[in-house]
């Protein structure tokens, strides 16, 4: 087959509607996972003994659990508890679970890094714990934590590709699928490597936008 | 520090060294029979044909073929399995020398690789859940949400018969990685019907609550795959397979799989 009508007519078109669904999952994976991410990060940090121990497992268990092995667990072994997904959702739970789990880290570190005399200065103010954490620590941990969070960003727009797995075209998935009934694989994986590149390289320049506009001047050293 | 940082780097650029070089010098075990060594590449669940014990040995009909020819032939075989929708990319690259495991001769693979004699017949079966109630009707109108493995004829049938003819859209063929979880999805009723070589098939579905409500008259052909410039091996194997074919261990084999 021609090469130049292969890649107009068969791959770009396969890749395209792939890259809706990969950017359909990043879309809908990363907010809840950030704000998931947070809440579990407070409550390991200020929470109660009980809450504390519930964040921890969570976070112990979905970062040790492969996401591969997580995905199968929820697509092809729920089933059996009568609990189906569509492939899409156990992909987008699987995602957030992971996700989150690896963010909260990324936040704890930065919240712990707010140094603790600020708290007693609240208190002294008269403020609660709670408008303490919301009002004063969380505002300059999330700065903090932003090249964390944004490395997860990054790991996150690369690990929906495992979605393929469990039969999800998005972009590996149509890649996949071209490859095998065109016998192209070379071609078909360099151009889906460039794909990756390009979502990367705009979400990189996303974050450097989103970081420079929320610095506080003075706050963030250069 | 500085001088500390020296050492440690100088002493991981040794150590790297030394990987390197250990991964490229040849490996010096050489067989003193000379017998030359090919690498069989198999689909590793593909039972009866070819597939891994819990143990980790490659059996199956395939399997002990190719170990048969061999030995009649005079070359040592390592078998290996690979995914199946990468196996033709590995052929050509040169991971493995030969694709024996119930691989049908198409046209477009054709055009990729060589294909030994036919050496085995199959056709394609359609399976359902035992008491959904589909048809074979409603699959060939393509109103039913298909299940195959991903680079399979069965695959292949259906894109070209349903999706191509226009009768199915393109998201009710969903395919997979390897056939147990084609089959798995099946039980968890994702899917209304699934699409296999007729022998695996029978195979996969044993002891299941599924079953075959039709097969398709595809007549195709099993052969073994060979690079194309590799026409001596490919010599080599069709008159091994004539060979095994008119022996006693052919029937042996067949009845041991039954097949």
């Amino acid at each position: 087959m021609d090469q130049i009508v292969f890649l107009t007519e068969i791959l770009f078109p396969a890749l395209i509607g792939g890259t809706v669904i990969t950017l359909e999952l990043i879309a809908v994976t990363a907010p809840i996972g950030l704000l998931l991410g947070i809440a579990i990060a407070v409550g390991r940090t200020y929470g109660s003994w009980t809450i504390v121990e519930i964040c921890k497992g969570y976070v112990i268990f979905f970062k040790g659990c492969p996401l591969l092995l997580l995905l199968f667990i929820l697509y092809f072994g729920f089933p059996t508890i009568g609990i189906t997904f569509t492939a899409f959702t156990a992909a987008v739970i699987g995602f957030i679970c992971c996700n989150s789990a690896y963010n909260s880290e990324y936040i704890r570190g930065a919240m712990l890094s707010v140094q603790q005399g600020q708290l007693i200065a609240a208190k002294a103010l008269g403020m609660t714990k709670r408008q303490a954490i919301i009002n004063i620590v969380l505002p300059q941990a999330l700065r903090r934590a932003i090249p964390g969070i944004s490395n997860e960003f990054i790991y996150l727009i690369k690990y929906s590709s495992l979605a393929y797995v469990i039969t999800v075209i998005e972009l590996t998935g149509s890649a996949k699928q071209v490859a095998t009934k065109y016998f192209m694989y070379t071609e078909t994986f360099i151009i889906v490597a460039l794909f990756y590149l390009a979502i990367v390289t705009v979400a990189t320049i996303g974050i450097n936008a989103i970081e420079k506009r929320v610095a506080i001047p003075g706050f963030v050293q250069k | 520090m500085n001088r500390n940082l020296c050492t440690i780097m100088t002493g991981t650029f040794l150590v790297l060294l030394l990987l390197i070089t250990g991964c490229t010098t040849t490996p010096s075990t050489e067989t003193q029979t000379e017998k030359p060594l090919y690498i069989v590449g198999i689909d590793g669940e593909y039972p009866p044909y070819s597939y891994i014990e819990p143990d980790g040995t490659p059996m199956g009909f395939d399997v002990e073929s190719v170990i048969w020819i061999a030995e009649q032939k005079g070359f040592d075989v390592k078998i290996q399995p690979i995914a199946w929708d990468g196996i033709i990319p590995a052929l050509q690259a040169g991971k493995i020398d030969m694709v024996y495991s119930g691989m049908t001769i198409t046209d477009e693979r054709k055009e990729m690789v060589n294909f030994s004699d036919p050496y085995y017949k199959v056709n394609q079966s359609v399976v359902i859940y035992e008491d959904s109630g589909k048809t074979f009707d409603e699959f060939m109108a393509g109103s039913l949400k298909i299940g195959a493995q991903r680079g399979t004829t069965g695959a292949f049938w259906v894109e070209e018969h349903l999706i191509d003819a226009g009768l199915m859209p393109a998201e009710n063929l969903v395919t997979y990685d390897n056939f147990p979880i084609v089959v798995q999805d099946l039980q968890n009723k994702r899917l209304d019907a699934i699409i296999y070589d007729t022998t695996p098939m029978r195979e996969a579905i044993a002891g299941k609550p599924l079953t075959q409500i039709g097969e398709i008259d595809t007549g195709e052909d099993y052969g073994v795959a060979i690079r194309k410039e590799d026409t001596e091996l490919l010599a080599t194997i069709n008159e091994g397979l004539s060979q095994l074919m008119n022996d006693p261990y052919w029937e042996t084999l067949k009845e041991k799989y039954d097949l």
